[in-house]
């Protein structure tokens, strides 16, 4: 069983990791001038822009618009060179428009949607490289970008995944361990509520491993979450500090 | 703010928890109430305000200008693009005080250039295109745009530019002059006091 090559006999993961080990991560904020909002997004090697527009008017076809609150258009693609083989279309198929779904929906849940009624709110993410847990990488990215822009959101939402080896909750899943064939359950919170306002899992396992798989995943989400608003306060105080000395 | 506030900068990430929302602390722009805590909503700095009822003002400042929609009752400005019989196309430019990143679409209906003698109002004796006027947004009107009224004195045509190019000058409540070729031309002009656009005459919507 390939499970047996996932989790070493010393309890490391393919890659090194420890099972309650996340990635490395590296963002930064701001990096397109003409978006309101842009983050890029390294967790281990699955690499993410995204860019946030608006709230604008609504744009295209005008029965979107919802007139108590703004409506959030996402689109996720990922570039042609992200994967092993050669992808013919970045966006528009099944699995990107049903991502693209999901993280309409994740955002709706936490943006403040209610402050801009008849408006539009635009969410681009584009995959550079994938390597596991896309989905995670993606949110985290486009909610970098949403502060970035100064959308006000309810709170900050992160994601993660989680898997189970061995009977042993792994965080963090990259493309290996997932193509290995263990199941996937992939979680976004609002961290300071603890809502879950998003989760999926791609194969059965038993409703007593649930428990455990999901606490991990919630702790792997708060440990992000922690990162990501150092990056934030980081990226503030750089901005403040530049502001001062001009 | 004084220099002694603004010394110890505070730094808050959207969702953390600011103070407790009680009599005394309120929250303005940039926070929320959440299970009566005055929570954060933008990654920005904390901005602490006395006012004059002894109340303290939470707020939280980002780098970027805060982005607003009109909602009825507000005055807006906007800048004629489209002209007809029957209405005036117009670009809401800003918000009450606050400039807009982009445009948003407004239309003036016939019926709402003035308040007497609806009947007898043409569109091409009140407003040319390129014009910009003070209007209050009477409703968000269908998807498309925003319905917009000039039907009280302090609204109308702020700025307009004669035939010549050069900005003209009001001559009573219909007519501005062109102070080159001394060209009259028609407007609905609007009586600009200074800094008094009182919200209490708002219309009824």
């Amino acid at each position: 069983m390939s499970g047996n090559e996932l989790l070493s006999d010393q309890g490391l993961r393919i890659d090194g990791r420890k099972p309650n080990e996340l990635r490395r991560i590296r963002c930064s904020l701001g990096i397109f001038s003409q978006a309101d909002g842009s983050a890029y997004l390294e967790q281990g090697n699955t690499k993410v822009l995204a860019a946030v527009y608006g709230p604008h008017e609504i744009r295209g076809s005008k029965s979107k618009a919802l007139h108590d609150k703004a409506f959030v258009n996402c689109q996720y693609s990922t570039a042609t060179f992200s994967m092993g083989e050669r992808k013919r279309r970045p966006r528009g198929d099944r699995k990107s428009t049903e991502m693209s779904t999901h993280l309409e929906e994740t955002f709706a849940a936490a943006i403040r949607t209610e402050l801009y009624p008849r408006s539009q709110i635009d969410i681009f993410v584009e995959v550079l490289q994938a390597d596991g847990g896309n989905y995670t990488a993606c949110v985290n990215a486009a909610m970098m970008a949403l502060v970035d822009a100064g959308v006000p959101l309810k709170d900050t939402v992160v994601s993660c995944t989680a898997s189970l080896v061995k009977d042993v909750p792994l965080v963090d899943v990259n493309h290996v361990e997932r193509s290995g064939g263990s199941p996937e359950l992939v979680v976004s919170i609002l961290p300071h509520s603890g809502e879950i306002v998003y989760m999926s899992l791609t194969q059965r396992f038993h409703i007593d491993h649930l428990s455990k798989v999901l606490d991990t995943a919630i702790k792997g989400c708060k440990d992000i979450g922690a990162i990501l608003n150092e990056i934030m306060k980081g990226h503030l105080t750089k901005l403040d500090t530049s502001l001062q000395a001009s | 703010m004084t220099n002694k506030e603004s010394d110890k900068c505070l730094i808050c990430t959207p969702g953390q928890r600011i103070c407790l929302s009680d009599n005394q602390y309120i929250g303005g722009a940039g926070t929320y109430t959440r299970q009566g805590y005055i929570t954060s909503c933008l990654a920005g700095v904390v901005k602490v305000t006395s006012q004059h009822d002894k109340r303290i003002l939470i707020e939280v400042r980002s780098g970027k200008e805060q982005t607003v929609v009109p909602s009825a009752g507000d005055v807006v400005t906007a800048r004629v693009t489209q002209i007809n019989p029957r209405w005036a196309r117009c670009a809401i430019l800003c918000v009450k005080d606050i400039v807009l990143a982009e445009p948003f679409r407004g239309q003036l209906r016939k019926e709402d250039v003035r308040a007497t003698e609806k009947d007898r109002v043409e569109m091409y004796k009140c407003f040319r295109p390129n014009d910009i006027i003070l209007a209050r947004v009477l409703s968000l009107g269908d998807a498309h745009s925003y319905v917009l009224s000039t039907a009280e004195n302090e609204l109308g045509v702020v700025i307009a530019y004669s035939e010549e190019g050069t900005p003209m000058v009001p001559v009573g409540w219909q007519e501005m002059q062109c102070p080159k070729t001394y060209v009259k031309e028609l407007r609905k002009v609007a009586k600009v006091l200074p800094e008094t656009i009182s919200n209490e005459n708002a219309t009824g919507v």
